[in-house]
Parts: C-alpha cells; structure tokens; sequence
C-alpha cells in the first residue's frame, strides 16, 4: 500500500548549498594558502638574494682593498722615483754650475763630490787669482772652506781647496 | 518562540564559525606576520642593493684611477720590477763614456720598503757634457737608479776619469706580492 505519489528521495547532509558554501570555502582558504605560500616564497627569495649581494659587496670591498693597496704602492713608487730623479737632475746641475765656477785662468786636476762637502784639486797662477775667482765663490756656497797651496813646476801654485756645509744648517735653512 | 532550524543550516552555521575562526587565527598568527616581513625584508634588499650600487660605482671610480695611474706610471713600474743587469746597462750607456766598468752588484739595507743594489763604477768621459746627458739618461733607464756620493772626477790626459756609486732600487720580495697583483674585476 502506498501512500505518497512520489518515489522518496534520499536525503543526504551534502546539499547542494552546502557544496556551494564549502566551494567558497575552499577558495577562500586555497587564496589564503597561496598568500601564505607567495609571501613565504618571497621572503626565502629576498634573504637569497641579500645574502648574494652581501657576498658580491664583500668581495667587492676585497677588490677595492686591494686596488687601494695598488693605489698607494704606486704612488709611493711614484714619489719616490720622482724625488731620485729630481737628485740626479740636482746633482747634474750643481755639477754643471761647479765646473762653470771654475775659472779659465785655473785648471783642475780632480773634483772630489761629497754628500756635504767638494775638494778641488788644481794649480793656480797665483794665490789672489785663487782667492778672488774661486774661493770667494765657493765661501759663498759653503760654510767652511780650507785652501792649501804646494808649488809645481811651471812657477804656478797647486792647491787643494776643501769645503764642506754643515748639514744641520743647511737643514734649518731649509 | 520556535525557531526552525534544520539540521543542513546548523552544519552550515557551525563550517561558517569553523572557517571564519581558521582565517581569523590564520591571518592574525600567520598572515600578517609574514607580511612584515616581507615589507621589512623587501625595504632591506632595496636598501642592500642601493649599497652595492654605491659600492659597484665606487669600484668602478677606484679602477679608473688604478688603470690610470698604471698607464701614466707604466715606466716607473716596470723599473721597479727590473732586476739590474750589468750587460745591459753598459750596452745602453757605454755610448757616454770613453771606458765604463761596474763593479759586482751588492744588495744593501732596503730603503723606503724598497730592496737597494749599490753598484760602483768607474769610466772615463772626454768632456763634463757627456756626464750631464748620462744622468739625463739615467732617469730614462730601465731601472730606478739614484747616482750618489761621492762622486770623483780626475783628470788623466785628455780624459776625465770619474768614478761614482749608483743606488738601485727596486721592489723588494714582499711588497712586490701586492703590487703586481693585476686586479680583477
């Protein structure tokens, strides 16, 4: 005996509102994961990519250390080349203006060249032209100068002139 | 009163107080967290990156000055890199003196940080003039050289016999390790 025109239906607790209502729910925690994921994947990217840059600025301040280091030994190196190069153009110089010094009328037969001092070998006609045309110059250069004269063959005079400068002098000089 | 509740809407209500406590606990322990971090960590790398620019431009600024010093000192460099050597020094200057001898090279103290060889000399010249082009031409040499004191010059016939000391230098074993260093960039 039946007492309804229908077929019964199953019920189920699943209904069709509730697939719907879990769809959005499932969607709303599947963004809330991937916003989890995306953010986490993000930061993991940026500490690698800090830590690269830190490792490249390391080695970078390395190189840099370096080519300071470079810097400086060239310049040192520079400096002093420049300064040997200017004492050998000094020295050429007082060279140069030491044998101008010396008059026609005197000849040399040795120039001995010290750190802070000159001795001169020569003959000299006599001992005034000495005195007037190369010991009043070399006075003037000079601190100390010391003239000693033997006679040579030819009725000339042979002298040995010593000069030195007081180094500590000439320092405050300077 | 009588509410009609079914049973469908009370699992709806209970899954809708589940979720909405799961995205509340989630976002405020979780979510948000993350997210200061990653502005903090994204204000940092741009702060890094703006220093390793600084640090890039100041490398590249550093290397302009080192590739030019280089060029504009490359002669002083390779002197100082040059070992003496007796033969060539005579073969480039004997063309100033009549005679040239050099003694043996002997290694003194090290000066300035640089290793010092003193070479004694002795030649013969005909004239003061061909003295002065050699210490011209000496500045121009292959090695760094400092002509020193004392220097004698006697006179023996036409000719002038003179004698002098010669310092030369160059870069001693262990500041040499940092200057050749070619730097890579």
């Amino acid at each position: 005996m039946t007492y309804s025109y229908i077929k019964p239906r199953k019920k189920s607790v699943i209904t069709p509102e509730m697939v719907l209502a879990f769809t959005f729910f499932g969607i709303t925690l599947f963004m809330l994961v991937c916003t989890y994921l995306f953010l986490a994947y993000k930061d993991y990217s940026f500490v690698k990519d800090t830590n690269i840059i830190q490792t490249e600025r390391v080695l970078l301040e390395e190189n840099l250390k370096k080519m300071k280091t470079e810097i400086s030994f060239i310049e040192k190196q520079k400096q002093f080349s420049q300064s040997i190069y200017t004492n050998n153009s000094v020295l050429k110089d007082s060279i140069s203006n030491l044998f101008d010094l010396v008059p026609q009328r005197i000849i040399l037969s040795e120039a001995n060249l010290l750190e802070n001092g000159l001795i001169l070998y020569g003959i000299t006609p006599s001992k005034d032209v000495y005195s007037f045309m190369l010991q009043a110059p070399l006075r003037s250069i000079f601190h100390r100068t010391y003239s000693s004269f033997y006679p040579a063959k030819n009725g000339w005079l042979r002298f040995v002139s010593t000069n030195y400068s007081d180094k500590e002098e000439s320092i405050d000089e300077n | 009163m009588k509410t009609n509740l079914s049973r469908q809407h009370i699992y709806l209500l209970v899954v809708s107080v589940i979720l909405l406590m799961f995205v509340l606990v989630f976002s405020f322990a979780v979510l948000i967290p993350e997210g200061k971090e990653y502005r903090i960590k994204r204000v940092e790398l741009k702060k890094e990156l703006k220093e390793l620019k600084r640090y890039q431009n100041f490398n590249d600024e550093t290397y302009e000055v080192l590739k030019n010093l280089q060029s504009e000192n490359r002669h002083i460099i390779t002197a100082f890199d040059t070992i003496f050597n007796i033969e060539r020094f005579e073969k480039q200057h004997k063309s100033f003196f009549t005679s040239l001898n050099i003694s043996k090279v002997e290694p003194v103290a090290k000066e300035e940080g640089f290793a010092v060889y003193e070479v004694n000399t002795s030649s013969q010249i005909s004239t003061p003039t061909t003295f002065y082009s050699f210490l011209d031409a000496v500045n121009k040499s292959d090695w760094i050289i400092d002509i020193n004191f004392p220097i004698n010059f006697k006179r023996e016939g036409e000719l002038i016999k003179s004698s002098f000391t010669m310092k030369v230098y160059y870069n001693s074993p262990d500041s040499n390790a940092t200057a050749s260093e070619s730097v890579a960039k």
